[in-house]
């Protein structure tokens, strides 16, 4: 091909995939800020006529919102310290010492990844009914503790498998005992790898829907996941509100994404590569 | 109705996660630490009587569950004074926190599940299980049921097996496809790079149930976007309506088609990303090599950049291949709604339905366990199979 048109087409195709690629976040935003009596239309205009702001008012004022993304931040950010305080040390364990049952454990972990995504759903909800939970943060901070433990577990082994020996070796000839070895050296260490694997936990958990949708059936204690499915409506869809709701929810976890995406590919090649 | 609402009882859920965490922690702790001291027998018998407090207080007491918790207080003591002397017990210690959440939290429900398919529970005894915890045993009649009765209203088992096949297949052919295609495109393109991929990984990086849904409606067959395009270019280039393109009803009549659309684009990031980094991997001094003998782009992409991006894309694959199999996601948003069409379902989205929406829940039991082989299968052949060829 010329020299002069392989650039050309090369940029041309690539800024269509990218039109593919943003074009519906566009147009989520281009809704929202529609006018309230023309929500429903085919206008396909980036900014419509009389844009306005209001279904962004009504989205607060008609709707628990504010309590939905409060619950989301609440479960989430329990069911992520939880997997990684679990995680980092197991993690530690598998990584650093011989123990009976070792290679069986983690053969465990990878066995565990095949089990389908919805088969313990129904297990978790009995169980959950049969505590009482149903309904309450608790329920769900149960059901979603240890769903993604076994894959922060095989990431945050890699990272340590990384960090040489010596460290250790080092602070334990400086009078620490293992345990402080541990807390002191190797896990200040792993701040990168800490975060990705909060970071793993806390989207896995941010953006569940099925869990939720059997535990949760109060519109006080939906999650915001919950709270958008039931904006899309079960006869009339709120258009103006759920697109509102969408950008709200969308843009920081767009920009955390985006700054975090290096890292998170990185641990999720890692941990795959190894298993 | 139960539930925490007060600040007073948010403090206090963060706070007993925080504890709760700790306590186990430190239950483990004090049983290594102390198991060669005089008073070591109030350590078990301190932890059943806290043990009791809590559960208790949670209003789940049953004696049942105490009598438990006192056996496995007693056999790990005895293990402690047996077995932990001189030995390094810091690993178990390490693990055992992980060890309870996922014997509690993943294998117990695996066995309660395996339990459930050889019972009959449903939505008429559901209740008397909740009071009594009986069930009645009726051996294998939910597997065969599985394959007599449909597990929707109509849709028989070998209709979803046949679809989920189709639904993986195309769906991570092409993930695989255009990931590929854009990373090779990418990887030519010197300086914009970052820029482009920034937005190309979009689908990717918005939340799935943000992304789905509101894809959901733009194949809304008159107020769409896609809609709206075929009528746009059908009315710039009329000879398309020959050929037989014109608007359609997304939803409705293909549904299963919508929902492969819509999975395509969110997944194909996913795929460009990874092939991408394969790629940056690559030295470029084979290609410098193979440019000074002579080679076209084409030889260089079968005999350099293929062979090379094999151990990135094969795990990139499987874990698509099981993710993709899994997804109950998107089937469930876009056609699970009252009234929502089952011909678009797959064998996880009518294990989802066959639950929750027609509450058979013996049935769905045994239903998971067969599709939990299939997927065993599935991938332990597919790994084999990788093996063989390396």
């Amino acid at each position: 091909m010329n020299k002069k048109l392989k650039p050309f087409f090369l940029h041309l195709f690539i800024i269509i995939a990218v039109i593919i690629a943003t074009y519906p976040l566009i147009r989520i935003f281009s809704v929202s800020i529609r006018p309230g009596d023309r929500i429903i239309s085919t206008d396909l205009s980036i900014i419509p006529d009389g844009a306005s702001f209001i279904s962004y008012i009504k989205l607060f004022k008609e709707t628990y919102f504010l309590r939905w993304i409060f619950n989301s931040l609440l479960i989430t950010f329990a069911t992520s310290f939880i997997g990684v305080s679990l995680a980092s040390t197991a993690a530690y364990a598998f990584s650093r010492y011989r123990f009976v049952g070792k290679k069986w454990g983690l053969q465990l972990l990878l066995l565990s990844q095949m089990i389908p995504a919805g088969m313990l759903i129904l297990p978790l909800y009995l169980m959950i009914m049969k505590l009482n939970l149903i309904n309450t943060y608790l329920g769900m901070v149960i059901a979603y503790s240890v769903s993604s433990l076994p894959f922060s577990i095989w990431i945050l082994k890699g990272y340590y498998d990384t960090i040489p020996h010596s460290l250790e070796e080092a602070a334990m000839v400086d009078g620490a005992n293992e345990l402080q070895a541990f807390y002191r050296i190797i896990l200040p260490l792993s701040t990168p790898a800490l975060s990705i694997t909060f970071l793993f936990n806390f989207t896995t958990a941010w953006n569940e829907y099925l869990v939720a949708r059997v535990v949760l059936y109060n519109p006080q204690n939906y999650t915001w996941t919950l709270g958008l499915f039931e904006l899309q409506g079960q006869f009339i869809t709120q258009w103006g509100m759920f697109t509102a709701g969408s950008i709200i929810i969308t843009i920081p976890v767009l920009l955390i994404f985006l700054y975090s995406s290096k890292w998170l590919v990185s641990g999720l090649t890692l941990g795959s590569v190894k298993g | 109705m139960e539930y925490l609402f007060t600040t007073a009882n948010v403090i206090f859920f963060v706070i007993a996660v925080l504890i709760s965490v700790g306590l186990i922690e430190l239950y483990f702790y004090l049983h290594f630490k102390l198991y060669d001291k005089k008073y070591y027998i109030i350590i078990p018998v301190l932890s059943l009587v806290f043990f009791g407090v809590v559960i208790s207080f949670l209003n789940i007491y049953s004696t049942k569950i105490l009598i438990y918790f006192a056996i496995w207080e007693m056999f790990f003591s005895y293990l402690c004074v047996r077995y932990v002397k001189g030995k390094n017990y810091l690993p178990y210690m390490l693990i055992a926190p992980a060890v309870i959440g996922l014997m509690m939290l993943l294998l117990y429900p695996f066995l309660f599940e395996i339990y459930l398919s050889f019972t009959d529970l449903k939505l008429t005894t559901i209740m008397q299980w909740k009071e009594t915890g009986k069930l009645p045993f009726v051996g294998l009649k939910q597997y065969i049921n599985v394959f007599k009765l449909p597990p929707l209203s109509e849709t028989t088992f070998w209709q979803l097996f046949g679809r989920t096949l189709l639904w993986t297949f195309s769906n991570v052919f092409f993930h695989v496809l255009g990931g590929l295609l854009l990373a090779l495109m990418l990887i030519e393109i010197k300086n914009l790079r970052g820029v482009y991929r920034m937005f190309l990984i979009i689908p990717w990086a918005m939340p799935q149930v943000v992304a789905v849904l509101s894809l959901r409606g733009e194949f809304h067959s008159e107020y769409g976007f896609v809609n709206i395009m075929i009528k746009k270019l059908i009315a710039a280039f009329p000879f398309l309506t020959q050929l037989g393109i014109g608007p359609v009803n997304w939803l409705s009549d293909h549904p299963l088609l919508t929902c492969t659309l819509i999975n395509i684009w969110l997944g194909i990031p996913f795929m460009m990303v990874v092939i991408l980094g394969g790629l940056q991997s690559i030295s470029q001094s084979y290609y410098d090599a193979a440019t000074i003998d002579g080679a076209s782009y084409l030889q260089k992409l079968k005999y350099i950049t293929l062979p090379l991006l094999k151990p990135v894309v094969l795990p990139a694959i499987t874990l698509g291949t099981i993710w993709t199999f899994n997804n109950i996601n998107i089937i469930y948003l876009v056609t699970g709604q009252a009234g929502g069409t089952e011909r678009a379902d797959i064998l996880v989205s009518a294990l989802y339905k066959a639950a929750f929406v027609y509450n058979r829940y013996s049935y769905s039991a045994a239903f998971a366990m067969i599709i939990f082989v299939i997927l065993f299968l599935i991938t332990t052949s597919y790994s084999k199979m990788i093996k063989v060829d390396n």
